[in-house]
């Protein structure tokens, strides 16, 4: 009996899922937590976060100052695909991380966030 | 008789109702979490500075220098799509393949501009557009609910303007949405 169900229920979750689709996409590089916290404000240099990070994807002048832009983003889309009425969403996320570096080449700050974390895969596309 | 014609009455009745979200499309895409007035009526000019901003907003997608100190730039899209075809209506019963489509599409694009001066103090803040959220009815007839004000004012160009005013910079936290 218990086998009978599992096999219906098998059956109606298959059935139910034939028509989802999955897909993700990504551009830039995960930027780790790691190495944003090894960035020491008055500390590290210039050379150090090439180091730790990489060449930025941005580099932008800022009253004397170089500001290193480093960006990620990340897309997950959910499709329920009933042959006659589909339902798509496409969520994009994206991590930034500014490193503020002085005159002489030492980070002054840093700021990040990472907005990719709370993406998840959705279908319904009402709502919020 | 009559409980027959009200049982075929029934059946079509449920048959038209089956039938009438054929062919529906719903499609959203959504970068990032849309902004609203409310989401930052906390930022006062002349008082809040960018700290305190990226403590509830996030980092800003941009930084970059103008004349008169810093504009910080958050950035979000929420489009809307959706599509019907009515010609899905008629395929049970006709050899040919056909369509009448009504689509619309609202691309919800918009931005939240800061201009702050060089210690970070917001100036001022405004959004680049002032687009109501988009529809998701596929109608395409319909006007949109832009108001004629709100055109000229997103067609006015970036909502700061800015001059030069070099400075310090000051810490930041170092939030996470």
């Amino acid at each position: 009996m218990k086998i009978s169900r599992f096999i219906h229920t098998l059956l109606m979750m298959v059935l139910l899922m034939q028509g989802c689709a999955f897909s993700r996409g990504t551009l830039g590089d995960d930027i780790k937590s790691d190495s944003i916290a090894a960035i020491q404000k008055g500390v590290t240099t210039k050379d150090e976060v090439f180091r730790l990070l990489g060449a930025p994807d941005r580099l932008v002048p800022l009253n004397g100052r170089d500001v290193f832009q480093y960006y990620r983003y990340d897309a997950k889309a959910g499709s329920l695909l009933l042959i006659i009425l589909n339902f798509s969403r496409l969520s994009i996320k994206s991590d930034d991380l500014f490193v503020i570096l002085n005159r002489d080449g030492i980070v002054e700050d840093v700021i990040s966030s990472k907005r990719t974390k709370a993406l998840a895969f959705r279908f319904w596309p009402f709502g919020e | 008789m009559t409980n027959r014609t009200g049982r075929v009455a029934s059946l079509l009745l449920a048959a038209l109702v089956c039938l009438a979200p054929l062919g529906c499309n719903v499609v959203r895409v959504s970068f990032n979490a849309s902004l609203g007035p409310e989401d930052v009526a906390f930022i006062v000019p002349g008082q809040t500075t960018l700290s305190e901003v990226v403590a509830k907003l996030g980092v800003p997608n941009s930084i970059v220098e103008s004349d008169s100190g810093i504009v910080a730039t958050y950035r979000f899209l929420d489009l809307k799509y959706s599509r019907v075809n009515f010609g899905w209506l008629a395929k049970p019963w006709t050899p040919v393949d056909p369509d009448l489509i009504f689509s619309r599409t609202g691309l919800g694009v918009d931005a939240f501009q800061l201009l702050c001066d060089p210690q970070w103090v917001v100036l001022n803040q405004e959004f680049q557009r002032h687009l109501t959220r988009p529809p998701f009815h596929p109608y395409p007839f319909q006007q949109s609910r832009v108001s004629p004000q709100d055109e000229l004012r997103a067609s006015s160009g970036p909502a700061i303007m800015a001059r030069h005013d070099p400075g310090n910079i000051r810490s930041h936290a170092m939030p996470n949405e």
